[in-house]
């Protein structure tokens, strides 16, 4: 996403800080201020003390003054950066999720979740500092820039001296060549060795705890760790030669300041108080290397907020603003066109036609590829075709308002992510809350309701606290796609069940009381056989559409279950 | 912090090592203001520049010294953080396993990235609270001790606030380590919401649940803010103690000076009075009230959070001098849950299981097939009832010698990094080449050997499909001494045929033969069936049950209907997001 997206967002994220931002600003401008006025003031008093005829009382109350305003000032621009960071990151956060569950599906698919959850986590907070950043950077500059200035108006060789200094040692540490970045990568190659090896074992965790073989494997996980402690070595070592550097130049820079302040202290250019100003002036101008460090967090703060820009500028989910008139749930289909994102290839649907009159069963098949799933995206818009209409009782789906297309429609998946604190609130999952009794009633007719009484709470159970087989999730996904009120997509989501437990679940969805329209996808010839009328899909074209014995007698549709064996 | 105190004192010497390399870090921080003062008072002031470039001089050449010291206390560093990352990484490691071993949990990829990232949080913040509090403890002492040799006076004006400011910062340390702690959580908590939605998008909107989400997550977003101004008002608190300890020092040694001048401090004593508090008291404190709060409260929450999430119980050894007589299994009253208020996944089951017997356990899936396979096997203990193998219960058996005399092959089958030859014999390590051969023979792995290149050839789990690894991991089991075998549908990613030779090789093989049956050919071969209903268990053969059960009638009738070829449609069970859905208990 294009820069300007994320300097926009910046903007407005420093808009989010509210007063603290502008609190912040004066702040930072008044400790940078009297930082500069400090080493002259800390002179002028000492130079005073030290006159016989002195009047040092006027100018120790100034750098009394000036160090009382500091504190104050250093006290206020950490409070204003954090109240505004946290304002800004808050906002910033609300907006992102917001947008982030509302993704067009499309788009959402290209995110894995980590990277969405580091943007959310980590990257806001960067953006949201944006405030900070800025107004820090820009108060940080005064200093050092400023105390160049001093230390020439102070003695023109002390600004030579800082200027030709600051060169030399600069050249010096050109020589020191690190490997730092090598040492780091060797020791996170063998990290993730380590962690892959753990992986690897947790997988046959069953068989190691039945062959009492933990120790062994544990011993075999660790036996990259003695080289783990070599890399870490190094890389400790890379950080103490920089330390060390650091260590070495800023002091011998204010130290040449003050041999040169010295000499001019001899020859009677300048005084005691000069030379302890000129010091703390080559102290501060040498903090030069710490804007660097501010400049780093605003270019961290442009790239946090340019990758939240990337997200919140891609499109989400529109709907429209028409309800459904009274209907059994009849599904059209009319010219639908899917293409592949990349748009090159063949499309995943090609002009696709189909009726599924309301109340009937509709098996979907094909070989894998065919474009099955994505008819079952299209039929309750989890994604919208590029050609064509969808169409529900004679109303096109992206007419439909939000809340009447999901209560009409529901979907189970071959892979439910289940989601919610609870089995029970996973279950109700939905665009409202629902009720207890519906929810078992649920559960009951996706014959899971005897799993989820052997939970150690019930459906009061917290989900992570669930050990869920494949099958079990399925049949939760199912229950939660049960609330649904004209069209069931199931789409491969009894593919983990075992034959006897899938024609239960089945039994239960095409029982007499059952009106709604379902449109099935699967594998299994028992479950094409069962149903009303049966599409085959081939490279994204119906090749067949009737009931499943009209079909067997072709050799080809018969090879259709009895593919992928392993 | 106890874990990581004990840890300390058991590296007594590389302390010392970092001590002595941290007073030669300090030496220009004593120096400094000494050096100063005399380069002013004897040198320039005095008219004799040479002696004053030279006392510089000495000063930078203390600065290379310490230069020295600096680079070397973080070799020291390395000899403390490395270990105790190590130590870590070994408690984590073994605790996870050994938990994993104990409860069958499965791979859970993103806890395993979880622990590695939080061990390398814990040698982050270790290492840079040693350097912030070693750091300040040196740097501070330097400079009051060049101050002293100085100007005691001035040093003496100085400890009354420095105490003070350090005072205010301890006082608050501990409420600042809540706050931040409480910070630290929020965002976790943040993260941990936001990653179980962020993992179900389509879910969500497939569910319209888009809005209620956004809202769930609003509150811990806001949560997280309100911990985070929470930490940020107590960087006032941070602030006084700065100001008191670091500013105010100034303010009084500045105020006192027109007093000393006249009691014959000298010009360049005063300027290395305030050099020292300039460039030794002030950016000392500096370091430490800014580096301890944030860094240690990590320290301790992630430190707290690695030692619990791989903390192990202590596994019960079990008898070693208690030694079965055979591996005939009885179960006599028989009653397991998996909570306290959960439905008994088995409950009162009579069951024995004889030397020759091949029994076949089917049910719906979810009934328990998977549990009552583990107490067959001794890796789970009944709440009531006993399980005897050999005369011994399981409970007392050491789990070596349970071992030796049963093996347990689960669905899920476990293949490691290494040569083929020694994914072979895991559980026999002894075995020769012709006991190899045999076992490949007999179970169907010939032609993965070939295809992979001979015994010697290096595999990784990725490499094979699923039907392979499930034939290395029953020719691993065929192989093993164990007389009892327990196949929990470790052949459903093979084909119809390939279920078939594998099984029929176990029961050819001498010992006894319990298999959970993925297809209903499984179950017919199977001398003896256990039908699992949730309910109760029924015991019998493929007559009587035909006769008595009419789950059984539906369940073979019903399976018994699919056009042919399908009960060869082995490859339903498909990987599934999240390791601890995949396994069937």
């Amino acid at each position: 996403m294009s820069v300007m997206d994320g300097d926009r967002l910046l903007i407005r994220a420093v808009r989010h800080g509210g007063p603290w931002a502008t609190g912040l600003a004066a702040a930072a401008l008044t400790a940078s201020a009297a930082d500069l006025l400090l080493p002259a003031a800390l002179g002028a008093a000492v130079d005073a003390v030290l006159a016989p005829d002195g009047h040092p009382a006027r100018w120790l109350a100034v750098a009394v003054g000036l160090l009382v305003l500091i504190a104050a000032a250093e006290i206020l621009t950490d409070l204003a950066a954090g109240m505004s960071a946290a304002r800004a990151t808050a906002r910033l956060r609300h907006a992102l999720v917001g947008h982030i569950v509302a993704l067009d599906l499309r788009v959402s698919r290209r995110y894995p979740p980590g990277d969405l959850v580091s943007r959310l986590v980590s990257q806001v907070p960067e953006a949201g500092g944006a405030a900070a950043s800025v107004v820090l950077a820009g108060a940080a500059l005064v200093p050092p820039l400023g105390s160049l200035v001093a230390l020439t108006l102070i003695d023109p060789w002390l600004g030579g001296t800082f200027v030709g200094g600051l060169m030399v040692l600069a050249l010096l540490m050109r020589t020191y060549v690190t490997d730092a970045a090598e040492a780091t990568t060797s020791y996170q190659r063998t990290q993730s060795d380590i962690a892959a090896r753990l992986t690897e074992a947790l997988a046959g965790a069953r068989t190691i705890g039945a062959a009492g073989t933990v120790e062994q494997e544990i011993a075999r996980v660790l036996r990259p760790l003695p080289s783990l402690g070599r890399h870490g070595g190094r890389t400790w070592d890379t950080i103490g030669t920089a330390a060390a550097r650091g260590a070495v130049v800023a002091p011998l820079l204010q130290l040449a300041v003050v041999a040169v302040a010295g000499l001019a202290l001899t020859a009677g250019r300048l005084t005691p108080g000069a030379l302890l100003a000129a010091l703390q002036y080559a102290a501060i101008g040498a903090g030069l290397g710490s804007v660097v460090g501010v400049l780093g967090r605003i270019a961290r703060a442009r790239a946090g907020s340019g990758r939240i820009a990337e997200v919140l500028a891609a499109p989400t989910h529109r709907y429209g603003d028409a309800d459904l008139p009274a209907g059994a749930g009849r599904l059209e289909l009319r010219a639908v066109t899917v293409r592949t994102p990349e748009g090159a290839d063949r499309p995943l649907l090609d002009r696709v036609d189909l009726v599924v009159p309301g109340g009937a069963t509709l098996a979907v098949v094909g070989l894998s590829g065919s474009g099955k799933s994505t008819l079952a995206a299209v039929s309750g818009r989890l994604l919208d075709p590029d050609e064509g209409d969808v169409l529900l009782d004679g109303v096109p789906l992206r007419h439909l308002r939000a809340g009447v297309l999901r209560r009409a429609i529901g979907y189970a998946f071959a892979r439910p992510v289940l989601i919610g604190d609870t089995v029970g609130a996973a279950i109700g999952l939905g665009p409202d809350s629902r009720a207890p009794d519906l929810l078992r009633a649920d559960a009951r007719a996706a014959r899971v309701d005897a799993v989820v009484d052997r939970l150690p709470a019930g459906y009061d159970t917290p989900l992570r606290d669930a050990p869920l087989s494949g099958g079990e999730a399925q049949r939760l996904g199912v229950a939660r796609a049960l609330r649904a009120e004209r069209l069931l997509v199931l789409d491969d989501a009894t593919s983990s069940l075992d034959t006897v437990t899938e024609y239960e679940v089945y039994r239960a969805l095409v029982g007499t009381a059952d009106r709604r329209t379902r449109l099935v996808v699967t594998h299994r010839a028992g479950t094409a056989a069962r149903a009303d009328l049966v599409v085959w899909l081939d490279h994204g074209r119906v090749r067949g559409c009737a009931p499943h014995d009209a079909l067997w007698p072709d050799p080809r549709y018969r090879a259709l279950f009895q593919a992928g064996k392993g | 912090m106890i874990f990581a105190l004990a840890f300390l004192r058991r590296h007594p010497r590389v302390l010392a090592r970092l001590a002595g390399w941290s007073v030669l870090e300090a030496l220009p921080a004593v120096l400094s203001g000494q050096a100063v003062a005399r380069a002013l008072d004897h040198g320039f002031l005095a008219g004799r520049p040479a002696a004053g470039l030279g006392w510089l001089g000495l000063l930078a050449a203390a600065i290379l010294v310490g230069a020295v010291g600096t680079h070397r206390t973080f070799r020291c560093l390395a000899d403390l953080a490395e270990p105790l990352r190590d130590e870590l990484v070994e408690h984590v490691v073994a605790g996870t396993l050994r938990r994993a071993a104990i409860d069958g949990g499965g791979a859970d990829r993103s806890a395993v990235a979880r622990l590695t990232h939080q061990v390398e949080i814990v040698r982050d913040t270790f290492a840079g609270l040693i350097m912030t509090l070693r750091g300040f403890l040196f740097a501070i002492t330097g400079a009051l001790v060049g101050l002293a040799s100085l100007a005691p006076v001035v040093a003496l004006l100085v400890a009354a606030p420095l105490l003070a400011g350090l005072t205010v910062f301890v006082a608050a340390l501990p409420r600042m380590a809540a706050r931040q702690r409480a910070y630290v959580l929020a965002d976790e908590d943040l993260a941990d919401h936001a990653g179980r939605a962020f993992a179900g998008l389509r879910d969500i909107v497939a569910c319209g649940a888009e809005r209620r989400m956004a809202a769930e997550i609003s509150v811990p977003v806001d949560a997280q803010a309100a911990a985070e101004r929470a930490v940020v008002r107590m960087t006032a608190t941070r602030g006084i103690s700065l100001a008191v300890g670091g500013w105010l020092p100034l303010v009084v040694v500045l105020v006192a000076t027109p007093w000393l001048v006249d009691r014959g401090l000298t010009a360049g004593a005063v300027l290395g009075s305030l050099i020292y508090l300039l460039h030794g008291v002030h950016p000392a404190l500096n370091l430490l009230v800014g580096g301890l709060g944030g860094g240690g409260v990590r320290l301790v929450v992630t430190l707290d959070r690695i030692l619990r999430a791989s903390s192990a119980e202590p596994v019960v050894p079990g008898d070693p001098a208690a030694r079965p007589d055979s591996a005939d299994v009885t179960l006599r009253g028989v009653t397991f849950s998996y909570g306290r208020r959960a439905e008994p996944v088995v409950r009162g089951l009579d069951l024995d299981v004889r030397d020759g017997d091949h029994l076949a356990i089917i049910g719906p899936s979810g009934i328990g097939k998977s549990t009552l396979v583990g107490l067959l096997a001794g890796t789970l203990q009944p709440q009531q009832g006993e399980v005897r193998v050999g005369g011994e219960r399981t409970g007392r058996l050491d789990v070596r010698t349970l071992a030796r005399h049963r093996v347990l092959i689960p669905q899920e089958a476990y293949l490691f990094t290494g040569t083929l030859l020694d994914n072979l014999r895991y559980l026999r390590p002894d075995a020769d080449v012709q006991d190899i051969d045999r076992a490949v023979e007999a179970v169907g792995l010939r032609a993965v050997v070939r295809r992979l290149g001979g015994y010697d050839a290096h595999v990784t789990p990725d490499a094979l499909s699923a039907g392979e690894r499930q034939l290395v991991a029953l020719t691993r089991a065929y192989l093993s001494p164990a007389r009892l075998v327990l196949l929990d549908e470790a052949t459903c990613h093979l084909d119809a045929a390939g279920e078939a030779r594998a099984e029929q090789a176990f029961a050819a093989r001498p010992g006894a033969l319990v298999v959970v049956a993925h297809r209903v050919s499984s179950a017919l071969r199977a001398s003896r069936i256990l039908l699992l209903d949730g309910e109760a268990a029924t015991l019998g053969t493929d007559n009587s049950l035909r006769g008595t059960s009419p789950l059984y009638r539906d369940l073979v009738g019903h399976w018994s209907v699919e056009p042919a070829g399908l009960l060869g449609d082995a490859d339903r069970l498909q990987p599934v997001a999240g390791a601890r859905l995949a396994q069937d208990r």
